[in-house]
């Protein structure tokens, strides 16, 4: 019960790697404004029932990164609850895969829109509730992609790359007020996001490549968040840590 | 004139400043007016009259006087 009288804010986690996210940080107890683009039936019987075995409150809030007034008002929302905020999970993104010569510049922008901006914006709000509670951890999810630049991902490298910079640049300046901010980067993972975007020649010649032979679970990246959001990485800010298996070129 | 003493308690609070001093502060004059005293201050004034404010304002909230104007934009008269 690592996360027991804490609240997280969770963005992007209705399925994938947040999904998980979200019900690891529910088992431990942690009470969750859990952001979502579409809160339909399936989700919210998701949440109901983790929410029984847990005995925890989860609040679904929808939150659209292409609209950046309910970015802004779903955040002002959660700030305005009063609840002091412990924990916030930038999960939430999307993937483009093209060479960068097939790569226009008005996909650049709305990767950048979706995966960069909004949630710039949507954390410059969160944080005013975090300065004032303090002893707080952020968490950005990016991807090995952001380091390695894997072919095909000039856009969503780029934009989780940024996520990378400004996690480090944004642990600088809060650090004074003992809130944490790290970056989680996740090589291949078993979700549907990764499964409908990536080739499985190009996912069976990755395993080869990776010491553990195979790619991640969403509990394994989710297990890593549950211990940077925890006391049990105090003294753990402005890194970026890889989570991939041990992949190597 | 309350809204006024409110808006001035936020810089007493945030710069240790009083009276009439405050009227001509503006953002990076004072050792106290750099960037974290900046957030602080609009920390202090969004908790005192219960609002929000935006990002791009708090980049223009250069000033006493400009404070009082983009404040204005959020429903408080500041007299």
């Amino acid at each position: 019960m690592l996360l027991k009288n804490k609240t997280a804010v969770i963005t992007g986690c209705n399925k994938g790697i947040g999904k998980k996210i979200l019900e690891v940080f529910s088992e431990n107890k942690a009470n969750i404004f859990a952001c979502v683009r579409k809160i339909d039936k399936e989700f919210e019987t998701f949440i109901n029932e983790i929410v029984k075995k847990n005995n925890n409150e989860i609040i679904p809030i929808k939150l659209d990164l292409n609209n950046e007034d309910n970015v802004k008002e779903t955040s002002n929302n959660i700030i305005n609850s009063k609840k002091p905020i412990d924990i916030l999970v930038n999960n939430a993104g999307t993937i483009h895969t093209a060479l960068f010569q097939m790569t226009t510049v008005d996909k650049l922008k709305e990767m950048f829109h979706t995966n960069f901006f909004s949630q710039t914006i949507f954390t410059q709000n969160i944080l005013k509730s975090m300065i004032k509670k303090r002893d707080s951890s952020i968490i950005y999810i990016s991807s090995t992609a952001a380091i390695d630049g894997n072919e095909g991902r000039s856009a969503y490298s780029s934009t989780k790359s940024s996520l990378i910079a400004q996690a480090k640049v944004l642990s600088r300046e809060v650090g004074r007020y003992n809130i944490r901010v790290n970056t989680i980067a996740p090589g291949l993972t078993n979700t549907d996001m990764m499964k409908n975007n990536t080739p499985q020649k190009f996912v069976d010649e990755l395993k080869l490549r990776t010491s553990l032979k195979r790619i991640a679970t969403p509990e394994e990246i989710a297990n890593v968040a549950l211990f940077l959001a925890s006391d049990l990485s105090s003294y753990i800010t402005g890194q970026t840590i890889r989570v991939d298996g041990g992949m190597h070129f | 004139m309350e809204n006024y003493k409110k808006y001035c308690s936020a810089f007493t609070t945030t710069f240790s400043i009083a009276g009439a001093k405050m009227e001509n502060l503006e953002y990076n004059k004072i050792e106290e007016w750099d960037s974290i005293g900046h957030m602080t201050l609009i920390a202090e004034l969004e908790q005192i009259f219960s609002i929000s404010i935006e990002t791009d304002d708090v980049v223009d909230f250069s000033s006493f006087k400009k404070g009082k104007e983009i404040i204005k934009k959020y429903g408080i008269n500041i007299q």
